[in-house]
């Protein structure tokens, strides 16, 4: 169970955190969510899916790293193979939550929270947070940028799907994969973009969505559909 | 004057307008914009009645058709899921149920599965062992989950919802999307052309609407087919005695008191009592016979029934409202530019929730079949009323069964309905054909029929009826086959326990989210 905690530099003045990448580390993981303003640079590595939630069933877009639960397909014994991590799985094991200021009404206060059962969580090895004197350090600046990019990227988010699902434009699927070794393996249970759709809209659409910069994340998802056969090829390596 | 049927003008603002206009209006559309004309009058005086608020899974399709969304729908009608009927007390009076689910057997039309269960589990009730249904209802499941799209199931499902409100719901559809013309007047008198059609309605302030085809859903009133053109009403009173009920909106105990998503069927002394669940309250109502209860006694049954069980209520302070009824359906359905849906049409007790399911078929046979032009209305006309008599029949005699099988005998009311004289002929003839061989699609052979051979399963063996000794000889395939869906159904109703939500949770979800259209 995560136990996300304030963070703050006297409490957690020592620590550290583990940033390299292993199965033991929890980066065991099938998927993450991605937010469109990294679709351009997730598309280089992975496809992007979309998925209801179990608990609200509105969908998220995901990068997928394997085939099943607990399946990373790009996790090897030197760590994360890939040239681009997603947000979601970069900021770990931080956290971002609000938190209300003393005027009354006013937008909760965006603050760093950190997940102190994370796996990553150390104080001997890895990067510092703080400074010796409290100050922050840049990798802690850094983990703070990306927390805010996913936060701003997660609230578009739902005005990019809603604007997919308006036009008609997701579709579940089915994928069959026949492994070399005459395995058959079935992923089920996702979504994504039907690009004839895609090509119909008229000029109306397509402008509007220009209007509201989802064009490009839109191509995005349907160039990423390439990486289905990288991501079997990858299955195919550990038969 | 033009030939072609350009407008059509439903009269009567109920769900059985609402839905008629819905069905029409969207089935006539096109690139273009309306190819029909559709105008509804509703009289700003009357009201809808207000009752029929339980559904079959019919609904989801005509709704869809209709070309809403399953999300609003619940929210604004008040709307809950219904995965079937429980009937209690009907075969002997006491506590003992069985259930009628809107899934089919698993495995009903691959094998024997009655003479299986008759042979190998007949401890088990029938219902139980062919379909998971029973079990979500009685652990309050929900029929999907959150992450099932709009109108689709896990679990085959209806609704109950608020008619009143349902009506409101598709007149803002209607009128904003399909292009409706609704014209809020009274409806002062009925203008006849020369060959006897209705010319127009001529209401009090707007005066004259014209019109090709002309549909009466102006409730028990029945103002065009009864009254102007007096067809008379078919009395089904001498096979069905109900022609009274008392109903009361009862408030849930609490704000997180389970919801039930089955319609609760009591059996009393002359009648019976409904129990629906909504979001906000539970429906309640007795239905009787006034030949056999007097209103006062009818009431003081359904406050009993109200103030015990398990949602106890304070029946003190409950107002039952009285509805009347003469149970039957007119003698025709369409004569010559005019057509009835709904309670103009006719109405036999809420028994089996047939109301709603009989306007949602006329509205999609008018749909489907409207005649081009008057010429070819006449032969529309006499198959619409071949059509509907069969189903009104049909539907009679499926509520006659549930009478007719029960072994009470604690009043003259239940004795009476198993008088041969109290039966109609064909299910007499039905009932010697089942005691040999089940139920099946020789018996129910029309396209569409009301209620499948499935449902007289349900309510034959759940009823108590059985068949004759050595009847319905099993194939030797067929002990194997029927045990493997035995074994399908409780795997089914095992894993959909882990994986539904509740009732209420589904319900309260969906005030803040709303279910995906894919």
């Amino acid at each position: 169970m995560a136990r996300p905690v304030l963070l703050n530099n006297v409490e957690h003045k020592a620590l550290r955190v583990i940033t390299t990448h292993s199965a033991a580390l929890g980066d065991n993981v099938m998927s993450a969510i991605v937010v469109p303003s990294e679709f351009r640079s997730v598309q280089a590595c992975y496809p992007i899916v979309f998925q209801k939630q179990p608990d609200t069933g509105q969908f998220v877009p995901l990068a997928l790293f394997g085939f099943e639960e607990r399946e990373n397909l790009f996790l090897t014994e030197s760590g994360w193979d890939a040239s681009y991590l997603p947000l979601s799985i970069e900021r770990l094991p931080f956290l971002i939550g609000g938190q209300r200021t003393a005027q009354q009404g006013s937008a909760p206060q965006l603050v760093v929270h950190v997940d102190l059962d994370s796996p990553r969580i150390s104080w001997t090895q890895g990067e510092p947070v703080f400074l010796e004197y409290g100050g922050t350090t840049e990798y802690l600046k850094r983990a703070s940028a990306l927390l805010h990019a996913l936060h701003a990227g997660l609230e578009a988010t739902t005005a990019f799907i809603d604007a997919l699902l308006a036009l008609d434009l997701l579709e579940s699927f089915v994928l069959d994969i026949e492994l070399k070794d005459g395995s058959h393996n079935r992923l089920a249970g996702f979504y994504t973009v039907n690009e004839e759709r895609v090509r119909a809209l008229d000029g109306t659409a397509i402008a509007s969505l220009h209007a509201r910069s989802f064009l490009e994340p839109l191509y995005m998802v349907v160039a990423s559909t390439v990486h289905f056969r990288s991501l079997i090829d990858r299955r195919n390596r550990r038969l | 004057m033009s030939n072609q049927v350009k407008r059509v003008v439903i009269v009567g603002g109920g769900s059985a307008g609402w839905l008629t206009a819905g069905v029409i209006a969207a089935d006539h559309r096109s690139p273009q914009g309306p190819a029909l004309e559709v105008t509804l009058v509703e009289s700003p005086a009357v009201g809808p009645i207000g009752v029929g608020e339980g559904t079959w899974p019919s609904m989801r399709d005509t709704l869809r058709r209709i070309g809403v969304s399953e999300t609003d729908f619940i929210r604004e009608c008040d709307a809950a899921f219904k995965q079937g009927s429980k009937f209690v007390g009907w075969s002997r009076g006491e506590a003992e149920h069985y259930y009628h689910p809107f899934s089919l057997p698993q495995g009903y039309t691959e094998a024997n599965l009655v003479s299986a269960w008759l042979q190998r589990h007949a401890a088990t009730p029938y219902a139980e062992l062919v379909s998971f249904q029973p079990q979500l209802c009685e652990r309050g499941r929900a029929p999907k989950q959150v992450t099932t799209p709009e109108f689709a199931a896990v679990a085959n499902y209806a609704y109950h919802l608020d008619a009143g409100k349902l009506g409101q719901f598709l007149q803002r559809h209607c009128t904003a999307r399909l292009g409706v013309r609704h014209v809020v007047d009274h409806v002062a008198r009925i203008e006849p052309a020369d060959n006897g059609d209705i010319a127009a309605l001529v209401t009090a302030a707007q005066g004259r609407i014209a019109g090709d085809l002309f549909i009466d859903c102006t409730g028990f009133a029945s103002l065009l087919l009864g009254q102007h053109y007096g067809v008379p009403l078919f009395s089904v009173q001498p096979q069905l005695f109900n022609d009274s009920a008392l109903a009361v909106q009862v408030p849930y105990a609490a704000a997180d008191a389970p919801i039930a998503s089955h319609t609760i069927s009591t059996a009393r002394s002359a009648g019976w009592i409904w129990d629906i669940g909504l979001q906000t309250r539970r429906g309640v109502g007795h239905v009787y016979s006034s030949a056999h209860m007097s209103d006062t006694e009818a009431e003081t049954i359904l406050r009993d029934y109200v103030a015990r069980g398990a949602h106890a209520t304070d029946a003190a302070t409950l107002a039952p409202r009285k509805l009347s009824f003469r149970p039957g359906y007119r003698q025709k359905l369409w004569e010559r530019n005019c057509v009835a849906v709904g309670l103009a049409a006719g109405f036999v007790e809420p028994l089996e929730a047939s109301a709603l399911a009989l306007v949602e078929f006329s509205a999609a046979m008018i749909s489907d079949q409207l005649p081009a032009t008057r010429a070819s209305m006449d032969i529309v006309a006499a198959r619409f009323n071949d059509a509907f008599r069969y189903r009104w029949e049909r539907a009679v005699e499926f509520l006659k069964l549930h009478y007719l099988l029960s072994a009470r005998t604690d009043s003259p009311y239940w004795r009476e309905h198993r008088t041969s004289a109290s039966v109609p002929p064909r299910l007499a003839e039905q009932l010697a054909l089942w005691r040999q061989q089940p139920p099946s699609r020789y018996d129910f052979f029309r396209i569409e029929e009301i209620f499948p051979s499935a449902s007289y399963h349900y309510v034959l063996y759940g009823m108590g009826f059985r068949p004759e000794p050595g009847a319905f000889p099993e194939r030797p395939d067929n002990p194997a086959l029927a045990e493997r869906y035995f074994g399908e159904a409780a795997a089914l109703a095992k894993s959909m326990l882990t994986g539904l939500p509740a009732h209420r949770a589904l319900l309260n979800h969906l005030q803040s989210y709303r279910l995906q259209r894919i």
